[in-house]
């Protein structure tokens, strides 16, 4: 007989018995460490003011377009080739025969995505609202997706909720390659 | 499991702490850190990104521990900032798993028994199992409603989200583990992507 998980207090004390961490990751020395390493990490911006108008600038224009016109690709390090190619090949008004390729092309900024460090180089206001914004709708996205995947119930809403993901996702990408085009240039 | 917030911290190693001495702060380190620890895996789940936000949290905390005001316990105010990290971690789209449709690959077997305690062989292993196999969303909820004892509308105030979401999650996830605790052919398959 399994226990009822929809009964209160039926799961709690299953999972307060799960094994916890006997040991944090590391000791005191080895946090300080670490602690000293990131407080020396450069956070200077006095020499980037012209880097950070062309990520602002970059990032509305790229918000504006959306799908638009594709950025031009100028790769200066791996990270920037490898954005710059799906941001670059993405097409507008994709039709569901292409949506395959669609997806092939999301999975592959995303990929990049992860690839990038959480934070850009340089953080700005007008950059850092366009990314949350983005990435709070993509959040609601995925979460409305794992609801109709789990139920398969309405087809062509989920094929619209995948549309407007790789949308985001190629949105998202365009405003965090004109950030990164523009931290490399500095 | 120790809780944080059942830990208890003597009030002159606060205060030491809070001054800046640094033989306080490693004590508070001792006491704190293997829950706050095991607090943030058992929300984000990957271990290697559990130690960078473990190391935000920890940073975080003593940064501002002189302001600490004593208005809860200390251990509820750092699970406060370790709930937050983990949170901000979450809405990054492209870090979350979610639910799909497609079955289980040895690659993905292999992502999730590296959420699972090593060298662990209890009979909460399918428990374990279940709680790794959920979405990051969904397993945060759980955890936090479950263990952490948060109520629906903290959660949604922590997420950011309505009351409603936090319920939905929960409902979902316990739909979930309980086919993960019900027989093997009976298994839901999962993926992430």
């Amino acid at each position: 007989m399994q226990p009822d998980l929809e009964q209160p207090g039926t799961l709690a004390p299953l999972l307060r018995e799960l094994p916890d961490e006997a040991a944090p990751p590391y000791g005191w020395s080895e946090f300080r460490r670490r602690a000293e390493r990131r407080a020396r990490a450069p956070r200077d911006g006095s020499s980037s003011s012209l880097a950070a108008l062309v990520a602002i600038g970059l990032g509305v224009v790229a918000l504006s377009l959306r799908l638009g016109e594709p950025l031009r690709p100028a790769p200066r390090s791996p990270h920037l080739a490898e954005g710059a190619a799906g941001v670059a090949d993405f097409a507008p008004g994709e039709t569901a025969a292409d949506s395959a390729r669609s997806e092939v092309r999301t999975q592959m900024l995303e990929r990049w995505l992860a690839s990038l460090p959480d934070e850009p180089a340089l953080v700005r206001v007008g950059d850092r609202v366009a990314v949350t914004g983005l990435e709070d709708r993509l959040a609601e996205v995925d979460d409305l997706l794992s609801a109709e995947g789990a139920d398969q119930a309405r087809p062509v809403r989920l094929q619209v909720l995948q549309q407007e993901r790789r949308r985001l996702v190629s949105s998202l990408a365009q405003v965090r390659y004109a950030q990164t085009l523009a931290d490399v240039s500095r | 499991m120790a809780r944080l917030t059942d830990i208890v911290i003597d009030d002159a190693l606060l205060e030491d702490a809070c001054a800046g001495r640094e033989a306080a702060q490693r004590a508070l380190y001792a006491a704190l850190a293997p829950a706050t620890a095991t607090l943030i895996r058992r929300l984000v789940g990957h271990r290697a990104l559990s130690e960078d936000i473990f190391q935000d949290t920890m940073m975080t905390f003593y940064e501002r521990l002189p302001q600490f005001r004593r208005e809860a316990p200390l251990g509820a105010w750092l699970r406060r900032i370790a709930v937050s990290r983990c949170l901000m971690h979450l809405r990054s789209p492209w870090q979350r798993t979610r639910l799909c449709l497609e079955p289980v690959d040895s690659g993905v077997a292999a992502e999730v028994a590296q959420l699972i305690t090593p060298g662990y062989g209890g009979e909460l292993i399918d428990l374990e199992r279940a709680l790794a196999s959920l979405a990051p969303t969904a397993r945060a909820v759980v955890w936090m409603y479950e263990v952490e004892g948060y109520s629906h509308e903290e959660i949604a105030r922590e997420f950011g989200r309505s009351v409603s979401f936090s319920k939905s999650q929960l409902s979902r996830a316990h739909r979930r583990l309980r086919a993960w605790v019900s027989p093997e052919e009976h298994r839901p398959t999962c993926s992430l992507i």
